[in-house]
């Protein structure tokens, strides 16, 4: 490049900066707040256009939204110096943690304030997000971005295996029996060809399994990793490792790309059943267009929990020093509402434009006629219904979640790589969460103690 | 000391050159990533000039990338029929059946990868040694838009071209806005936009040079008095503060990291530039140590005589003591430049807001926002943080090196 | 005191007034606030409660503090010994008197000024497994033995090696105190050696390494100092948490993000104490070791 049109280029750049610089003088006279929210891509743009929708619905307040990489620590951080964004967009687990450390501002009062009820507000929601959004008896956030898994699977290759491929399996020893049916080896070597399900595909809810066999990690206040049905439910994650054999497992999934490309082991029709999120369906459109599937909630386990299904949704909180809180409590608002009359894409408001333009489901138990008639998931009634079901499972709430599913990550992974017995590796969990436990707990009583409430310092202006 | 023999001279100076060579690779290879177009960088082996490649793409002369060698004897195909009908490919040889016209395709299909046999319009065959070349370009980055061809390497035009238009662009995306947002190819936002979303290189830079101008001031003017008070003024209690002071310097960092946060929450500081200078102005051991040492050098009868003359104590560090000690000002105000140009955990505590980030905490940004793909982008903007520290050690090299020289041998 | 010894003190209590305010506001008082946080249960968010010695009876038994202390300890124990063979070899070298060693000092000093940040990435970049210039010059020679060079930065074994590597690039300082020290040492005394027919080896043993001990004894504490709080290489070249596998989870980073990720500000500055304690221990045998060997004469 010559010199001259380098030069130039600069200065264009430098002049466009200092522009940029110069229009931060904000000369309306709306209140301006800051929204952090961790989401790029579909979801992020999603958000975008519904803080747009929120911005043009009204003329006092303008939210600022700004994208920002792990936005929940960068929050608490911000939060601890007394400089936090006015609305944060956080996960579930998120929440008790932040909570614990008197991070949030609780939303009740503002709830109050509009004339509702909490109970009244929260039944709004399916059980499961509403319960999500309170922790000892305070709401502190709203969801956004709900989710719900199914079991997702592959009908050509249930076609090409004998299987009906309108019948997903129902229980789990079908599940066992389809997979078998459904796993192809090379007659030679022995290598996997194909497999008809993996526990660890994609392995996010590693928890989830014991949920799913009807145990449970929590018992009111007590840690419950040690017990029988948990123990179960990994014993019949190990059984895949010694079923398939371990090194055939390991070569077979080195093979696999990202969950979102077109080499993932889904959509290459290298597993044949995945338990996935609405979300999966953004995905195939995208990297596999064509690929013919269905979904189906979580088979049934030995002791009969049907309809199971893990729930999860990112919140909406406001940040205890937050200097907007009102202003942010109506943004808020906005996005847990809808126009419940909605017939036209324009009608779309708040919650329901968001989860339409993600392709969720709605977490609210109201939809209107034309989210429930156009939305652009094929099987969004699924969803829905699995949403409703009363085995539908979340987190446990307590404000060392993330060490805990630390901990049954690494019971998960010992006990599939065949490094430990499920028995043992939950009794090393137990001891160490349950000590864990034990110190934040005897922590917040001694805060407690010392400074009796403190969410009701919150600063107002 | 110097080498006796001729073989010694030549022996070390083989190792300088070689030593040398070891300590400027690493430079050269910033500067070198910073001028590539992004294919040139993820090349194995890796070229030391950037180019541009010319090579005629379906009639057309274009630049182009250099994407594969063709190793096997290969043709060039067209599809007639099955879902890739219409398309060309270049396939091996082996998978042609020439006689019926049909090749073996893979194609997805239902989900699966599947190979099939389709027929084929031969269009022509190629030796191997020729290139896969690639239409360049920016902006279309979907790889079924651009043009493609199989040319022999002798028709290839490659020419040294360093990419400077590299150096603007990493500036104006390192406040994570978009490239196409930046040149105008995509629409930018009206509504909602945060104050954080158009930052751009040249609030980082004005940052940076408020934290090191704010905060040299304050080292030089700080220190010198303090050192003055401690060095020149007779007083009890002077040496158990100078011994404190020594002490202090043993203290790490880590130990006053907290309370030191919790000191800038409560003046609600957190979150702005002051907690980066302002310490500055309240003196620093290491600074304090370093021109009390300066002083001592300075004979006394000097301020003895302007004291007799009735000057006051103010008027002897300002009109005698502060003139005289020029080198070691500079050396000050060097070293606090220099540490505050390249801090990174005090920006990193105290800075939530990309609008008030410095240039050392913007590129960590763009670092961790990129997730280390666009190299000659951030060796780019790399380049941009190290050339000041540069010029400014070509400057002020004599005082740089002296300064270090002394803490070592006198402390 | 007299009138006279009275003015010099309030001019000396004058002249030194910022740096009162600083050593209190900015040294001791930190100081004393983190030692009783070491002993309370401290969130910021909130003020602390005390809870005795609870916070280091739970470090002792925390897996990670171990981890990261032995993590920062090898490291430690690598780059400073390197370090200083590779410093004070150039300083040899470039007290040689032969033409051109300003530039020489110029370019083995320069990548010490270098902002860590900067040269972070650009090693990142160098050590990069498939891309980078390390593993390019490496492979060929290493491919004579049919080994192949590891991927550095990702590979737990060699991640620590990586930074070590990095860190001796950057080893102009305590190179340029070496120079210093080295051509502070007599000349006669070299002469004298030559005279009793001693050989450059024997001359460098027994000559320059006694008369250069209290600076390599000033280089190996600014050694221990620096390393033991190695931070902002590894929070951007391997990440927050250390990874490969958590092998460069240095203890500065995990001190780091136990208080200001989880908010753990009490259990923080306990690690911040053992730090201290740590420093000073090895302080005092480095000095211990040294006594005996140190050569004051000038």
């Amino acid at each position: 490049m010559k010199l001259r049109v380098l030069a130039v280029r600069i200065s264009r750049l430098i002049a466009c900066s200092l522009v940029v610089v110069g229009c931060q003088k904000k000369t309306d006279d709306k209140v301006h707040i800051t929204y952090w929210e961790k989401w790029t891509g579909v979801e992020g743009e999603a958000m975008q256009a519904t803080v747009d929708a929120f911005n043009r619905s009204q003329d006092r307040i303008e939210v600022e939204y700004l994208a920002v990489s792990s936005a929940d620590r960068k929050t608490l951080v911000a939060t601890a110096g007394g400089d936090p964004p006015d609305v944060a967009g956080l996960y579930t687990y998120n929440i008790y943690s932040f909570a614990d450390d008197a991070a949030l501002t609780p939303l009740d009062v503002f709830i109050q304030r509009d004339g509702y009820t909490v109970d009244a507000w929260l039944g709004r929601y399916y059980p499961v997000y509403a319960d999500m959004c309170s922790y000892r008896g305070t709401v502190w956030a709203l969801p956004s971005t709900p989710a719900v898994t199914g079991l997702h699977w592959n009908k050509a290759l249930f076609r090409e295996a004998g299987l009906d491929p309108e019948r997903p399996p129902q229980t789990l020893r079908e599940l066992d029996e389809f997979a078998e049916k459904l796993t192809k080896r090379d007659p030679k070597t022995g290598e996997l060809l194909q497999i008809g399900f993996l526990p660890q595909e994609p392995g996010w809810w590693t928890w989830a399994f014991p949920l799913w066999f009807d145990g449970q990690l929590m018992d009111g206040d007590r840690i419950t990793a040690q017990t029988p049905e948990n123990e179960a439910s990994f014993d019949w994650v190990q059984s895949y490792s010694r079923k398939y054999g371990l090194d055939a497992i390991k070569s077979f999934t080195s093979g696999f790309g990202n969950f979102s490309s077109p080499q993932s082991a889904f959509f290459s029709g290298k597993v044949a059943m995945v338990l996935q999120g609405v979300w999966l369906n953004n995905f195939i459109r995208q990297y596999a267009p064509g690929l013919e599937y269905g979904v189906t909630g979580w088979p049934a386990t030995p002791r009969g929990v049907k309809d199971f299904t893990i729930a999860d949704s990112d919140v909406l909180a406001i940040p205890r020093g937050s200097k907007h809180p009102d202003e942010a409590w109506e943004f808020i608002k906005y996005v847990s509402s809808t126009n419940p009359k909605a017939q036209r894409r324009e009608d779309l408001t708040g919650m329901e434009l968001l989860c339409y333009l993600q392709e969720k489901n709605s977490p609210l138990k109201e939809w209107s006629p034309f989210f429930e008639q156009h939305h652009p998931h094929p099987h969004i009634d699924l969803f829905r219904a699995l949403a409703a079901s009363p085995h539908a499972a979340s987190i446990p709430k307590i404000g060392i979640w993330e060490e805990y599913r630390r901990e049954i990550t690494n019971v998960f992974e010992g006990v599939r790589l065949l490094q430990s017995t499920p028995s043992a590796a939950l009794d090393y969990c137990q001891a160490r969460v349950e000590g864990s436990w034990t110190w934040h707990t005897t922590n917040l009583a001694r805060r407690a103690a010392h400074d009796p409430n403190p969410a009701a310092k919150t600063t107002r202006p | 000391m110097q080498p006796k023999t001729p073989f010694g001279r030549i022996l070390v100076y083989v190792l300088l050159v070689a030593g040398s060579a070891v300590f400027l690779f690493p430079f050269i290879w910033l500067l070198v990533t910073s001028l590539k177009p992004i294919e040139q960088t993820m090349i194995m082996p890796p070229t030391w000039i950037p180019r541009a490649y010319t090579a005629t793409v379906q009639g057309q002369r274009i630049e182009v990338t250099r994407d594969f060698l063709v190793e096997r004897k290969s043709v060039l195909i067209v599809v007639d029929d099955g879902p890739q009908k219409g398309q060309r490919l270049l396939l091996p040889e082996t998978d042609l059946d020439g006689q019926h016209g049909r090749a073996r395709l893979q194609v997805f299909e239902n989900g699966l990868q599947q190979a099939h046999d389709y027929p084929v319009t031969v269009v022509r065959v190629v030796e191997p040694g020729a290139w896969h070349v690639t239409e360049r370009s920016d902006t279309k980055v979907r790889q079924h838009e651009l043009g493609w061809d199989v040319v022999p390497e002798a028709d290839i035009d490659a020419k040294a071209s360093p990419r400077w238009d590299n150096y603007p662009k990493a500036l104006a995306t390192m406040g994570g806005r978009d490239l196409e947002e930046v040149e105008g190819s995509m629409a930018g936002r009206t509504s909602g936009i945060s104050q954080d979303t158009h930052v751009g290189f040249v609030v980082f830079l004005t940052n940076t040079i408020i934290v090191c101008a704010l905060g040299v001031l304050g080292a030089v003017l700080s220190n010198a008095v303090v050192a003055y008070g401690l060095a020149k003024v007779k007083w009890k209690g002077r040496d158990a503060l100078f011994a404190m002071t020594l002490a202090t310097m043993m203290v790490p960092f880590p130990v006053l990291m907290v309370p030191l946060y919790g000191v800038f929450k409560s003046l609600g500081l957190v979150g702005s530039l002051y907690p980066l200078w302002v310490p500055a102005f309240f003196g620093s051991a290491f600074n304090i140590f370093l021109m009390r040492q300066f002083f001592l050098t300075i004979p006394d009868e000097l301020g003895e005589a302007a004291r007799i003359d009735g000057c006051t104590e103010w008027g002897i560090f300002w009109r005698i003591i502060l003139p005289l000690s020029r080198p070691v000002l500079a050396v000050v105000a060097l070293f606090h430049f220099l540490s505050a140009w390249n801090d990174f955990m005090g920006p990193l505590l105290y800075l939530t807001r990309k609008h008030t980030f410095t240039l050392a905490l913007a590129l960590q940004n763009y670092q961790s926002q990129h997730g280390g793909v666009q190299w000659q982008y951030l060796m780019a903007a790399s380049a941009v943080l190290i050339i000041p520290i540069i010029v400014l050690f070509f400057f002020t090299q004599k005082t740089f090196i002296k300064g270090i020289a002394t803490t070592g041998i006198k402390g | 005191m007299t009138r006279r010894e009275r003015q010099s003190f309030w001019n000396g209590i004058a002249f030194t007034a910022p740096w009162l305010i600083g050593l209190s506001v900015f040294t001791l008082y930190p100081v004393v606030a983190s030692l009783y946080y070491s002993f309370c249960d401290y969130s910021v968010l909130q003020a602390p409660v005390w809870t005795g010695a609870e916070n280091y009876t739970r470090l002792f038994r925390d897996d990670l503090f171990w981890l990261s202390l032995k993590n920062t300890l090898i490291f430690a124990a690598l780059s400073i010994p390197f370090g200083t063979v590779v410093s004070l070899s150039l300083a040899l070298l470039l007290n040689c008197e032969v033409k051109g060693t300003p530039l020489f000092r110029t370019i083995f000093y320069l990548p010490s000024i270098v902002p860590l940040v900067a040269s972070s990435m650009l090693w990142l970049w160098i050590f990069n497994g498939s891309y980078g210039l390390l593993n390019f010059a490496l492979n060929p020679i290493l491919g004579l033995f049919g080994a192949k060079a590891p991927t550095w930065l990702t590979d737990p074994n060699w991640a620590k090696p990586a930074l070590v590597m990095m860190g001796l690039w950057g080893v102009g300082n305590s190179m340029v105190i070496y120079l210093a020290g080295l051509q502070d040492v007599p000349k006669e005394l070299y002469e004298a050696a030559e005279i009793d027919g001693a050989t450059p080896w024997r001359q460098f043993w027994h000559v320059t390494l006694p008369m250069l001990s209290p600076v390599i004894y000033f280089n190996v504490i600014m050694g221990i100092i620096g390393s033991l709080q190695t931070f902002t290489q590894a929070f951007i070249m391997t990440g927050p948490d250390g990874p490969p596998a958590r092998s460069t989870l240095f203890y500065a980073l995990y001190l780091f993000t136990t208080a200001f990720y989880d908010l753990r500000m009490g259990y923080a500055s306990a690690m911040a104490w053992i730090l201290f304690i740590i420093i000073v221990i090895l302080t005092v045998f480095a000095t211990k070791w040294f006594e005996k060997r140190m050569h004051y004469g000038r």
